[in-house]
């Protein structure tokens, strides 16, 4: 689902992979995990302050 | 695990999976929503069930066995306060600690000059609205979270670090609970994942009710705008937490988004337009939304009629369940309608009654789940929550 409105990072993501990517020194070996896990510990931090603000 | 209970977990899956689909099952489904009633059965404290969460899972266990009931919430005293605790949030009056020990804990909204987002802070949420959760409204609500630009503490740093691992070990021990209740008693957990409305939760958490209610005459667009910048979180949160059978349905806990807390004019403006694309949405990918309609929610069963044939099941508080399912029942099934106060102060009689009137006028071609109007709290008694089970137990097969 797209907001109709412009936000910052999508659902699910705090720190953008791309933003994150322009720290780091070029990747020499799998940059598809190196991005992966990025965005998979990236999402707890998303679901934590949501959860914040609907669960607790 | 033994074959019977297995079996009985099948059978009990079944029952209650076919009645949400707004089909008959071989009877109706009994799933109440117990919460603080569970101590008080287990002989707990409701301190000791809201801030000892392994209590509260314990409590629940003896429950669903004792009582044989098709399926429950893993645990319906949902807030941990040692979570919240850990996080240093404001908001929650803590049985035994700031409330006494057998009050269910509070949630205090704070004065109107004294909310957590700000009458001008719109645009800021509207940009970004997970950086204003953590930058803006998190040091609010909490004692200890320092704001960016102030100097950090070491329990500012210490709240971020308890609060989210107590959170992962909250979420992961929920999935170890509904094993034990499947394994133990062949118990369906009754519900996965969560949602609120946009409108809702502008109301709860950030704007507060009084400011909020100013806000949809002075800068309704504002509103508008920043309810759709949360819709996509919010359905995000929600799918994340589903059940990924896709069996048992994800709950909204619907506050204060209807007739009377905002006018027929808001609802059609701003609450409906922002919540029914996210439940078409999670529906599109195969998960029911059950609509925990607390108070009443009628002025609006026609707009809710919207919603794709069998995509929610609708719970009923304070509403009239016959009209409510003359309304709907053909589209969605429905639960709940038995007045808390009734179980509560009523005899075992009055509960039996009650619940025949109830059957007959709604399940009788199926779809309908057997459950109180609102969750259960310590003041429910035990004797008519029995007289309830045993009477659809007998009465309401098909």
């Amino acid at each position: 689902m797209e907001a109709t409105t412009e936000p910052g990072p999508e659902p699910g993501v705090c720190i953008p992979w791309e933003e994150k990517l322009k720290e780091l020194p070029p990747i020499q070996g799998d940059a598809e995990l190196a991005e992966r896990v990025w965005r998979d510990v990236d999402f707890l931090a998303h679901m934590c302050i949501w959860h914040c603000l609907l669960s607790f | 695990m033994g074959q019977d209970v297995e079996q009985l977990y099948a059978e009990r899956m079944r029952r209650y999976t076919t009645a949400m689909r707004n089909e008959k099952p071989d009877r109706v489904p009994i799933r109440p929503f117990v919460a603080e009633f569970t101590a008080k059965y287990a002989g707990y404290t409701v301190q000791e069930v809201t801030h000892d969460y392994q209590k509260a899972f314990d409590a629940v266990r003896k429950c669903a066995a004792d009582f044989d009931w098709d399926a429950v919430v893993g645990n319906m005293v949902y807030v941990w306060t040692g979570l919240t605790e850990a996080i240093g949030l404001k908001y929650y009056a803590v049985p035994g600690q700031d409330i006494p020990a057998q009050t269910g804990f509070q949630y205090r909204e704070p004065p109107e000059n004294e909310a957590f987002m700000k009458a001008d802070e719109y645009d800021q949420l509207i940009a970004d609205p997970t950086g204003f959760l953590f930058n803006v409204w998190l040091p609010r609500v909490s004692r200890d979270v320092q704001p960016p630009g102030e100097p950090s503490t070491y329990r500012s740093n210490l709240s971020f670090l308890k609060g989210g691992m107590a959170m992962l070990q909250y979420f992961s021990d929920f999935g170890a609970q509904a094993a034990r209740l499947r394994q133990e008693s062949g118990t369906v957990s009754a519900i996965s994942g969560i949602l609120k409305a946009p409108l809702d939760i502008l109301g709860d958490k950030l704007r507060g009710y009084m400011g909020l209610t100013m806000d949809v005459f002075e800068q309704p667009d504002k509103v508008l705008a920043a309810c759709e910048s949360l819709m996509p979180h919010l359905c995000h949160i929600a799918l994340s937490g589903a059940d990924p059978d896709k069996n048992v349905p994800i709950t909204i806990w619907m506050h204060r988004g209807g007739v009377p807390f905002v006018s027929h004019e808001t609802f059609d403006r701003i609450y409906w337009p922002t919540l029914k694309p996210i439940i078409e949405e999670i529906w599109s990918h195969g998960h029911q939304v059950l609509f925990y309609a607390e108070g009443d929610w009628t002025p609006h069963l026609r707009s809710f009629a919207e919603l794709p044939e069998g995509s929610i099941v609708y719970h009923v508080d304070r509403a009239d369940i016959f009209e409510t399912h003359r309304a709907i029942g053909d589209r969605f099934c429905l639960s709940g309608g038995i007045p808390n106060f009734l179980l509560s102060y009523g005899t075992p009689d009055q509960v039996r009654e009650c619940c025949k009137k109830v059957i007959d006028g709604v399940a009788r071609d199926g779809g309908y789940v057997l459950d109180a109007s609102a969750i259960m709290q310590n003041d429910t008694s035990a004797e008519n929550l029995r007289a309830l089970t045993d009477f659809a137990r007998e009465y309401a097969v098909y």
